[in-house]
């Protein structure tokens, strides 16, 4: 008997490697990131330098979906909490951590404009650019407008960002990270 | 006579860091971690007693900072406070920032360089 049709777990569980530990779609709150966050730390205990690294990039990534996901889920307690994907896969001289998210179309510009910005600073231009930025007024949920620099500064890598159309109102976009160990 | 403020820091959902401000001997310590619900609500006390302690008590002050972690929205209530602080030494206030920090942490201690940038307050790094 086949109930499903347009879903193939199997397929899915190709997609991702044994090199994956940490596959992801769904809200992303506080419980969600609090167990994401221990066991990222217990999976990389190996290396604790790219484990702290690891860890803050998922912390600002994590929370930019959940605060600024254009796709919402209403938890039990009415709460509404952004919802996105999270990978992390091991390379064997790196991890890349990704996410991915639904954006509205009315915001992508400036997320590709800021993105653009901080691949062509160098590290020092882009201590510069972050002490600008945090300078501004906070954004409405406290955001200090430098979650993005942070990641580039932190992972020491360009940023791998990618834009695709879904629907009229609404774009995926999706962003890795790469950590060297 | 101003109260000292205390706040006992955790490891949970989110990650409170402790703080320990005393009005009588003007050291302030903030340390763990900081990865909050709402950043701009929790460093809103801090900031208030240290307004409080300017323009009251108008002590010297030792601002001691021992983060180990803290995220970007903190990183900025970091800076409104530092800001506060110059602004006390400026008009003659009595100030001393110490700021430890993992000597194998390299990012940690640019935070603390840009905050020298940022601020012009004379931080003493201090690795451990």
């Amino acid at each position: 008997m086949h109930y499903r049709k347009d879903i193939n777990l199997l397929d899915f569980h190709r997609s991702l490697d044994k090199n994956t530990p940490l596959s992801y779609k769904g809200p992303i709150d506080d419980q969600i990131l609090q167990a994401f966050g221990t066991y990222i730390e217990g999976l990389l205990k190996e290396s604790p330098k790219a484990s702290r690294k690891v860890f803050k990039i998922f912390v600002e990534l994590a929370q930019n979906i959940s605060y600024y996901s254009a796709e919402k889920s209403i938890l039990l307690n009415n709460k509404e909490i952004g919802t996105g994907m999270v990978l992390i896969n091991e390379l064997a001289d790196c991890y890349m951590f990704m996410t991915g998210n639904l954006v509205q179309n009315d915001d992508i510009v400036s997320i590709i404009e800021k993105s653009e910005i901080i691949n062509s600073l160098d590290r020092e231009e882009l201590r510069e650019y972050k002490r600008q930025q945090r300078k501004l007024p906070p954004g409405k949920r406290g955001g200090a407008h430098i979650g993005l620099i942070q990641v580039a500064l932190t992972s020491a890598n360009p940023l791998d960002i990618e834009v695709n159309p879904v629907d009229d109102d609404h774009s995926f976009f999706s962003i890795a990270v790469k950590i060297d160990k | 006579m101003m109260e000292n403020l205390e706040i006992e820091g955790s490891h949970k959902n989110f990650f409170i860091p402790s703080v320990n401000f005393n009005a009588k001997t003007g050291i302030c310590e903030i340390t763990g971690e900081s990865f909050l619900e709402d950043t701009v609500e929790f460093y809103r006390h801090l900031v208030d007693w240290l307004d409080n302690y300017i323009e009251d008590v108008k002590g010297p002050m030792a601002l001691i900072i021992k983060l180990s972690y803290f995220n970007t929205s903190t990183s900025r209530s970091i800076l409104d406070i530092l800001n506060l602080l110059k602004d006390y030494e400026d008009d003659g206030g009595e100030v001393v920032v110490n700021w430890h920090f993992d000597e194998n942490d390299v990012d940690m201690e640019e935070d603390i360089d840009d905050y020298i940038i940022d601020t012009g307050l004379d931080i003493n790094k201090i690795p451990y």
